[in-house]
């Protein structure tokens, strides 16, 4: 028994040794980006879109050339949106590839690699996740949002509220969010915010993600009447409950969402009552005419002709391919090696990019870029249409 | 059967290492687990930790479900009390990591007791629901006392540091995980040799007979309770110097029936079995995994499949092993110890 | 008081699902002395089928709401022989484990078959909400729940006045006596097992009616615990009783301790329940006293 776990341990070593060495050669000119992806399980409905997102877009990249002398290779594994998993796979991919980037598939998963990511991986970490706790650049240095957390989120959407709301007095909004990470994230800066922005909070309901019945919870919206009603946390249900419940008591609110519920599907799935449903999206839309979403459909019609539409989640991923580029880039631009170091360096360093109107004007500032649109849901046609300029947050 | 195995003296013949080649083969095992770290890569030793700390925890479930019969669905919960327990100590009280382990196993042990005491006064299927209601308690209780458990955010905790050298790499926490569980495994094979531990036993053997002996059942039971719910308590802490972060997404009820399909899997009843059980039920959704990859050029989809057959093997193996092998691997083992042992004569 | 009316309006509503889910779980515990863990994706399943009637195969929904039955039934029949019946006798323990084991097997098929998306069924009820005084119910609420009481009457029908509902509960009461009558105790725990199947089945669909469907549907089956605690473990009446309370139980948990505790207490409420019944009374309002107590 002894003997055989040496001839084992030698065997690997050596195993290692040539695989090491092989990598080494081939190093040069290739950039690995790894990925920690939610294809099956909780989050398999954007983790694939997701995905795709971002592979379509790092094959556009070495397609069309667009890091000078580099090839991207993208490794991706599946997580089922586990947390344990995923820091498994996290470590896996870490161990197997090397690669000098990495995405994750949740908060949970940026959180629970931070301290490794900071003491030894190092590698710049995009992910999934618009939580405000990953933007602390002193807590984790090496990630970056893709957009606005959800507190700029938010921010987004009380700036429009104060801007726009007609009628007496103050607005009063409610904010309606699930008891989980993912639902509380964003609300006492929120809660803060629409102090700033004499804003009136009426009500703020918490209710479980999925739930069937909602009676109690719109029966707590009918006693304050807001103006305005954010969702945070929900991706789907139970919102077409509230809002179809909310406007069976005859509640004139408007309903808003964040990014995870502003997917044009769900104005499929609220049928009739999305009239008036609002939200704030950081991209523009697979459908609109600016010219980083139309090369985007470009490569898509080539490459996959059949999907005829993306959801946001794709543009997500997409966006995020064309960070790292951006970072890249810089890096090389400047003549240093691409290592995490300075990857994350150059992250800071993006100002004021144009991403041919895909996003607002993109600055990094602690970790995220602070800007999106609101969008409002057209019946009819089953699309967001935007009804404001480009906002951004500080 | 071993031959010429003959005792002189009682002690000898409750050893628990009856035989020289048994002792040599512990040896063996003890130096291949001492080797193990620096031969491993990074994913292996990884599930290694994991396995380390769900041996604890199935180990209480072992004492509590296979020694004495009763049954808790919501072991995953006093795990998550106890992780919470050593959280604070570690973060809020500074304490350094030895003394926030048994914190973390004492107020579980109480918690276990505060749920245990009025439980246990009813029976069977009634202790599953209850406990079954006790993790989802717990559960909310984790998520929404933010003030104590950071709510939904969690609390962040520092490696556990041994004279300096902080254990902030999976290399390091190995040999705190296993030595916590070479402990603890140790205790519960010795709790078997005393009055306490064939106390458990007669009770889940038959009951009325042991209450007719002089058992006090309820005394007992709840002993059990609470030794199962330190060894939770205990392993949670563990578990936190190991994630380094505590939230309550790690203790869903999925993790609680992740453990009762250890034990049963392993064999109700068998410190052996637990130990295989973890091994086995931690390492086959691996293979499971390295499978889809392999069959990868067929069915380039199968990635995407992995989870929902994870979920199935899972429930076929929990099926599957009920049906066709009710006391698990360990008697699986035992079976090929014995074919071998009057190998080549007829087993 | 108008909004005190309207919570405990809706609780019936949502309590007449759980006292259907309860019902056919009690009638597994009843008749086979098994705890159905796996109550939740038998729940699950049923609304696929139905799902999957409407939509591939295009029945309107009262025919994908009875193919969606049959379907259950025989799964459930399917279930008890092949897994069930090999553990006849055995600890309870490993019952209880089979069950939990066939819910990860559905759970995991589920997500094979339909992916794991959330979806909404159809249209099927007129869209405008049905006022009763002042209490205005979402029609999605209102017609569901007609559905689940009308399959309440129907079990408790079955139960009380036809030969089998009498075999069966016959079974429950002593297997040996009912078998030396010559009752074929194999058929009954068969008949089960498929009765406690399409309850689940149908108290799917209306859960899904309501509220969409994916494969986590199945959690809600956990809510059958506090329902069946409350009312009796072996108590038909009990389940029915026992899910209309809980069902304003919950409700006036949320409308009124909701405020005080930040949120979410809808979800422990019941099982806070749970306890306190466990502890004071514990064979429920309506079940056997024969809990032994020590």
């Amino acid at each position: 028994m002894g003997r055989w776990k040496w001839i084992v341990a030698a065997t690997g070593i050596t195993a290692a040794l040539a695989l090491a060495a092989g990598g080494a050669l081939a190093a040069d000119d290739v950039i690995k980006i790894g990925a920690a992806q939610p294809i099956t399980g909780r989050f398999a409905f954007a983790g694939v879109s997701i995905n795709a997102g971002l592979q379509d877009y790092i094959n556009y990249a070495n397609e069309n050339g667009l890091v000078k002398g580099k090839k991207l290779v993208y490794i991706y594994e599946d997580t089922g949106y586990d947390t344990d998993k995923a820091v498994a796979t996290f470590k896996k991919i870490m161990a197997k590839e090397t690669p000098v980037i990495m995405y994750g598939d949740s908060t949970g998963l940026g959180k629970a690699i931070a301290p490794e990511l900071n003491s030894r991986y190092k590698v710049l970490y995009g992910s999934t996740s618009f939580s405000s706790e990953l933007a602390d650049p002193k807590t984790h240095p090496y990630s970056f949002i893709s957009g606005p957390t959800y507190s700029d989120q938010f921010g987004i959407l009380l700036e429009y509220i104060a801007k726009n709301h007609k009628g007496k007095g103050k607005p009063k909004v409610a904010f309606f969010y699930s008891d989980t990470e993912f639902g509380k994230d964003p609300i006492p800066y929120a809660r803060n915010r629409a102090k700033e922005l004499g804003i009136d909070v009426v009500s703020e309901i918490v209710a479980k993600a999925g739930a069937v019945d909602v009676t109690t919870e719109v029966l707590a919206l009918k006693k304050t009447q807001p103006d305005f009603c954010i969702f945070q946390g929900l991706v789907v249900a139970p919102i077409p409950q509230v809002i179809r419940t909310a406007r069976d008591y005859g509640l004139k609110t408007t309903f808003m969402g964040t990014f995870w519920s502003m997917d044009t599907s769900i104005i499929d799935k609220l049928g009739a009552d999305a009239e008036g449903y609002m939200g704030v999206s950081p991209y523009a839309y697979y459908y609109e005419n600016a010219p980083g979403i139309q090369s985007m459909r470009k490569y898509n019609e080539k490459v996959n002709p059949k999907e005829k539409s993306r959801p946001t989640y794709y543009i997500q991923g997409w966006f995020t391919g064309m960070v790292y580029v951006e970072a890249i880039n810089k890096v090389l631009a400047a003549k240093k090696p691409v290592t995490g170091d300075n990857l994350k360096d150059a992250i800071g360093k993006i100002r004021d990019w144009d991403t041919g109107g895909m996003t607002g004007k993109v600055t990094f500032v602690n970790n995220k870029a602070a800007v999106g649109r609101v969008y409002r849901a057209n019946v009819a046609k089953g699309i967001f249409e935007p009804v404001s300029d480009w906002i951004y947050v500080k | 059967m071993r031959i010429g195995d003959f005792k002189e003296t009682y002690a000898a013949d409750e050893a628990i290492f009856r035989t020289p080649a048994v002792r040599v083969w512990m040896g063996a095992l003890g130096a291949a687990m001492l080797v193990f770290p620096f031969v491993a890569g990074d994913y292996l030793l990884y599930l290694a930790n994991l396995i380390g700390v769900m041996i604890i925890g199935a180990l209480g479930l072992n004492i509590l479900t296979g020694f004495t019969g009763q049954i808790s669905l919501g072991h995953a919960a006093f795990v998550g009390v106890g992780s919470y327990a050593a959280a604070i100590g570690a973060t809020r009280l500074g304490l350094p990591f030895y003394l926030c382990i048994p914190l973390g196993g004492a107020v579980a042990c109480v918690a276990g007791t505060v749920i245990g005491v009025p439980s246990l006064r009813v029976k069977g299927l009634y202790l599953a629901i209850a406990t079954l209601a006790a993790q989802v308690i717990l559960e909310w209780v984790f998520s929404n006392w933010d003030s104590v458990t950071g709510g939904i955010r969690g609390i962040n905790v520092p490696p556990a540091t041994v004279s300096g050298v902080p254990l902030d790499t999976d290399f390091r926490v190995y040999f705190l995980i296993y030595a916590v569980a070479a402990a603890f495994t140790y205790f519960a094979r010795n709790l078997f040799r005393t009055r306490v531990g064939r106390a458990f036993i007669a009770i889940r053997d038959r009951d009325i007979s042991a209450e007719l002996m002089g058992i006090n059942l309820f005394r007992y039971k709840i002993l059990s309770f609470m030794v199962s719910s330190f060894y939770a308590g205990v392993a949670g802490a563990v578990w936190v110097y190991f994630a380094k972060v505590v939230t309550p997404e790690y203790f869903p009820l999925s993790l609680s029936i992740q453990f009762l399909a250890i034990v049963i899997v392993g064999g109700l009843g068998s410190i052996q079995g637990t130990i295989l059980g973890a091994i086995f039920m931690t390492l086959v959704p691996e293979l499971l995994k390295a499978g889809t990859e392999a069959v990868k050029p067929f069915f380039p989809d199968a990635m995407s499949y992995l989870f929902p057959l994870r979920d199935i093997l899972f429930g076929a193996m929990i099926v599957g092993f009920l049906i066709f092998e009710p006391h698990g691997l360990a008697e699986m083992w035992q079976r090929v110890k014995r074919y071998f042992a009057l190998w080549p004569f007829r087993s | 008081m108008e909004d005190f009316l309207q919570m405990v309006a809706s609780g019936v509503v949502i309590g007449g699902i759980y006292a259907l889910i309860a019902m056919g779980f009690v009638v597994i515990y009843k008749a086979t002395g098994i705890i159905n863990f796996a109550t939740g994706e038998f729940m699950m399943l049923g609304a696929f089928f139905c799902f999957t009637g409407m939509t591939a195969a295009k029945f309107p929904f009262a025919a994908a709401l009875l193919a969606a039955a049959m379907g259950a039934a025989a799964l459930g029949a399917l279930v008890e022989r092949v897994v069930l019946r090999p553990l006849m006798g055995k600890a309870t323990i490993s019952v209880i484990m089979v069950t939990i084991g066939l819910s990860s097997i559905f759970k995991g098929a589920a997500q094979l078959v339909w992916s794991g998306d959330y979806r909404a069924f159809p249209p099927i009820f007129p869209r405008a909400p049905v006022t009763l005084g002042s209490v205005i119910l979402p029609s999605r609420q209102f017609y569901p729940f007609l559905i689940s009481l009308a399959s309440c009457a129907l079990i408790a029908l079955l139960f009380r006045s036809t030969r089998t509902g009498t075999a069966m509960r016959a079974t429950a009461d002593d297997p040996q006596a009912a078998f030396s009558m010559g009752i074929d105790i194999r058929r009954v725990f068969s008949l089960s097992w498929s009765l406690a199947a399409v309850t689940a089945a149908l108290s799917g669909v209306v859960i899904g009616t309501m509220g969409g469907i994916s494969p986590q549907l199945g959690a809600i089956g956990l809510k059958v615990f506090p329902v069946v605690i409350l009312g009796g473990l072996d108590s038909i009446g009990g389940a029915l009783i026992g899910g209309f309370l809980m069902g304003i139980l919950e409700n006036l948990a949320g409308g009124y301790l909701d405020p005080l505790v930040g949120g979410g207490i809808k979800e422990v409420a019941p099982f806070l329940v749970l306890v306190a019944i466990l502890m004071v009374r514990p064979f429920g309002l309506f079940g056997t006293r024969e809990i032994e107590r020590l």
